[in-house]
């Protein structure tokens, strides 16, 4: 068994039993939302981190995924899993608008993506009739898997983390195949990838498509966890927020995606009792935290460890290629 | 025998400047034909023209018999044209055995959803991509370097990995855009040897380059451009008697090494193999 | 819609499209400069607009003075953040995205210290001299909208000046171009860098207190203010000063006629909309990032 399969199931395991350390319900809710959140970096890790498009319109595709769900579940009571994953889809449709716009290079194709995240949002705010405009969406039902409620925070952590992991392991798969080994030869120089066979309007294209639907999944999820919806959760702001966590965490890595996600959402929750410098904490670190590099609080944990074991072991740390998608 | 690429009547207009002006080239199937002529003279432009990276003004490229002018680079590439660059474009990040992997991208079609399933497909696609890259890598002799990040590598080294990604997927056109730029005398030899070596292997190449003394051992055939021109079209030895060639360079184009003697070919072949 | 009608939103318009040449200004001397992507700029107009309203409670102030207090106000904060943060950052080779991140932490910081300071309510602004309507060539108009297109035209004429005819205009306009020649030629291209963050701020928090004289000032005006900037300078040309001028005036008027027009809701989604047809069919904004001009 290799290193990273030991540490994935190591982190499978303190995930299973975080729940039982800290059962409160309200921290299980806030850990559903981390885990929510830890999808919605890894859908921007796979375009940031693999094939170097800066995404500024994530919070669209979330919040198109959550309304999908939330109405599905609402009008026609549709069950739980296949509202959410008509949620993915239709996010993953609605990725098709930027099919024009891929063409476009770095802060031109991030400016364009911002713009298209402004446009939903204020769809979201103005149809009323679609969405409970600036309202918003209420009593959406209590999620059931296999006409079994799925009862109480714990159970919904559950079903988070199952797709979390479900989505880690997709986005794995996909690091180490031909797909994505054609994404981060195109992040690392377009020109010499096409001259290799790479189509790379339509690789941009693939990559928002399936971004696109794991964002979407997430909104799912995001509908049945708060009951409540309001075009505020999905604004360009949240957009920033989910670029945010894969830059805190570090770029290109999935593992450090997860982390960067799990501080944006827990920190300000942690911080809660310092009242109102909490923010301004939060602020702070993350300018301290974007100043460790491009890789982040991954790279900097990394380092440490291999640090440690050289000194326990008095042999020279073990140097690695690239630090990419692991 | 019909021409592997048959162009003709090729211009290329940056503004008022006329780069490329109607220009013709045929490179017979299983030959080096090289393009040289003094700074400005077009090579570059005409090169990135074949390779699809520019489009023309005007005139049209065949590439076996079809019309290829208006095709996109990442289907010429798959139709078998493959180039280097005169700026190293390596993913630097990579390592080096990714890199050639990537250049097997354009010949092999596994989808997204066969690596999520990990279908035997996918295995087997993988695994040879895998070793048809170690080949391509022990062919310029850097094998030993597979796992180094492509960008740690020195110079001399990054063009060789270069040339594998580009010869990995055994292309039928393989365009060279001045390869031996910034190598030493003894590199360059080895750079001839290797550039015979590939022509050996069935890849018929189109050769941009400065330097004389790896131009004249490596190429069958030469084609002289001069202010986007063609000015002549030959065998080494025709070109190095045209006196209109002679005229161009007495201008002061010829970049000439201090030790520039010319190295037979069967020796730098043997030097590089 | 009547003529007069058309005036009256044409003005409006423009007085808007002034408050986001200002800031976009701000942003595109950045980039030009730094290459970095400031998702601060609105906090500066923010921290301009606050400090310009504290002086006028501290005294009954005339205008003009608020404003040059706002345009202090945000030079100051700006050059703060610049010789704390950005400095410390660019010293240790961050990359540029993480810079960037960087600046949306400096934005949470200021907004929310902002919050602690001056409270979480929108805060009521005195009106910019005469509110009375007055008429010129025969179209009555507001003076509030007039004075504001007045003053940015006149700060940004100064600003033009500056670049022209000052050393420290043309040392920063150069070290902008080609840091490593300026060096060469003895310019201290940090210095440039921080003067850069410095005029930046002063014509956020000038923007800033305008903006607030037409609506009213709160801890959060500046963030949405800023990314419509940034979409401004983006439709003028990233890194141009004279485009991000330009691209804020037309910002401004597709934003209020787009409301008077279609609707006040979707208003601004014409303006994305604009922005992102620029952005496919001129994909360097519409003047590109010479940098001679200006």
């Amino acid at each position: 068994m290799t290193h990273s399969n030991i540490a994935r199931i190591v982190v499978l395991v303190l995930l299973i039993a975080a729940p039982l350390v800290q059962p409160n319900a309200y921290w299980v809710h806030v850990f559903s939302l981390a885990l929510i959140g830890v999808i919605l970096a890894f859908s921007q890790q796979l375009l940031v981190g693999m094939a170097g498009i800066v995404s500024l319109g994530q919070g669209a595709f979330y919040g198109i995924g959550a309304y999908t769900a939330a109405s599905l579940s609402i009008a026609y009571k549709l069950p739980f899993l296949l509202a959410i994953l008509i949620g993915g889809l239709l996010a993953g449709a609605s990725s098709l608008l930027l099919v024009p716009i891929v063409r476009l290079k770095g802060s031109s194709l991030a400016v364009a993506t911002l713009g298209f995240a402004i446009i939903v949002h204020l769809v979201m705010m103005n149809e009323d009739w679609l969405t409970g405009g600036s309202i918003g969406l209420m009593d959406i039902p209590h999620p059931t898997l296999f006409g079994l409620p799925v009862g109480g925070e714990t159970a919904f952590y559950y079903v988070c983390l199952a797709v979390a992991a479900l989505v880690f392991l997709t986005f794995d798969r996909i690091a180490h195949s031909r797909f994505g080994r054609a994404l981060t030869a195109m992040s690392q120089d377009e020109e010499a990838a096409r001259a290799s066979g790479v189509a790379i309007s339509l690789y941009k294209s693939k990559c928002f498509l399936i971004a696109a639907i794991a964002s979407g999944i997430a909104g799912g999820l995001y509908a049945y966890h708060s009951q409540y919806l309001n075009p505020n959760d999905f604004s360009f702001q949240k957009s920033i927020d989910i670029l945010m966590m894969v830059i805190i965490g570090g770029i290109g890595s999935l593992p450090g995606a997860a982390l960067g996600a799990a501080i944006v959402v827990l920190v300000p929750e942690v911080l809660r009792s310092s009242g109102e410098f909490r923010l301004i904490l939060f602020g702070v670190m993350v300018i301290v935290l974007a100043g460790t590099g491009n890789r982040g609080l991954a790279g900097v944990i990394t380092d440490l460890v291999k640090y440690a074991i050289a000194r326990w072991w008095h042999k020279p740390a073990p140097t690695t290629a690239a630090a990419r998608v692991s | 025998m019909t021409p592997l690429l048959d162009v003709s009547g090729l211009t290329r207009h940056f503004g008022g400047l006329v780069a490329v002006n109607d220009v013709a080239l045929e490179i017979a199937p299983g030959s080096v034909h090289g393009l040289i002529g003094p700074n400005g003279a077009g090579k570059t432009t005409m090169l990135n023209m074949v390779s699809g990276h520019l489009s023309s003004s005007s005139g049209w490229i065949r590439f076996e018999r079809e019309l290829i002018t208006k095709t996109p680079v990442d289907v010429r590439a798959r139709l078998g044209i493959r180039r280097t660059f005169q700026n190293l474009k390596l993913f630097r990040e990579m390592t080096v055995l990714e890199n050639i992997m990537v250049g097997m991208h354009g010949q092999t079609q596994c989808e997204i959803w066969h690596a999520l399933l990990r279908t035997p497909r996918q295995k087997a696609e993988e695994a040879a991509i895998a070793e048809q890259a170690r080949k391509a890598l022990d062919f310029v002799g850097l094998l030993h370097l597979a796992e180094m990040p492509a960008g740690s590598l020195p110079y001399g080294s990054q063009r060789l990995v270069e040339i594998a990604r580009a010869i990995v997927a055994s292309p039928k056109l393989l365009l060279l855009d001045e390869p031996a730029a910034g190598l030493n005398g003894a590199e360059s030899k080895k750079m001839v040897g290797l550039i015979r070596a590939i022509r050996d292997s069935g890849v018929t190449i189109l050769l941009v380059e400065h330097h004389m003394d790896v131009v004249m051992p490596a190429c069958d055939t030469i084609t002289v451009l001069n202010y986007g021109k063609r000015l002549a079209n030959g065998t080494p030895a025709q070109i190095r008697e045209h006196p209109e060639v002679i005229k161009a360079y007495l201008g002061g184009g010829v970049k000439r090494r201090p030790k520039a003697d010319q190295p037979k070919a069967a020796e730098a072949a043997h030097a590089a193999s | 819609m009547t003529i007069d009608q058309f005036v009256q939103t044409m003005l409006g318009g423009l007085a808007i499209g002034c408050i986001y040449s200002l800031i976009a200004l701000g942003i595109s001397m950045i980039i030009r400069a730094t290459d970095i992507l400031h998702f601060a700029q609105g906090e500066m107009l923010m921290v301009g607009s606050m400090v310009g309203l504290s002086a006028y409670w501290m005294r009954d102030l005339p205008f003009p003075i608020v404003l040059l207090f706002g345009i202090i106000g945000g030079g100051l904060i700006s050059t703060v953040v610049e010789l704390v943060v950005y400095r410390t950052l660019r010293m240790q080779r961050v990359a540029l995205i993480n810079i960037m991140i960087a600046t949306i932490g400096v934005s949470i910081v200021l907004q929310n210290v902002a919050r602690l300071v001056w409270g979480s309510e929108p805060l009521g602004y005195p009106s910019l001299f005469d509110s009375k309507g007055i008429v010129v060539a025969g179209f009555a108009v507001s003076p509030q909208l007039l004075w504001i297109v007045i003053l940015s035209a006149l700060i940004m004429g100064t600003l033009i000046l500056f670049f022209r005819y000052t050393r420290l205009g043309i040392a920063m306009q150069a070290a902008a171009q080609d840091p490593d020649v300026a060096r060469l030629m003895g310019i201290n291209v940090d210095r440039t860098t921080t003067y850069t963050f410095a005029v930046a701020g002063m014509m956020a928090g000038a923007a800033g207190v305008l903006l607030g004289s037409l609506f009213f000032a709160s801890f959060n005006m500046g963030f949405i203010t800023g990314i419509k900037a940034f979409v401004a300078a983006t439709l003028g040309g990233l890194g141009s000063v004279a485009g991000a001028m330009i691209g804020g005036l037309i910002f401004g008027l597709i934003e209020t006629f787009s409301g008077m027009l279609i609707s006040t809701a979707y208003k601004d989604a014409v303006g994305m909309v604009v922005l992102i047809l620029i952005l496919l069919l001129m994909p360097n904004g519409l003047l590109t990032r010479a940098g001679r001009e200006v």
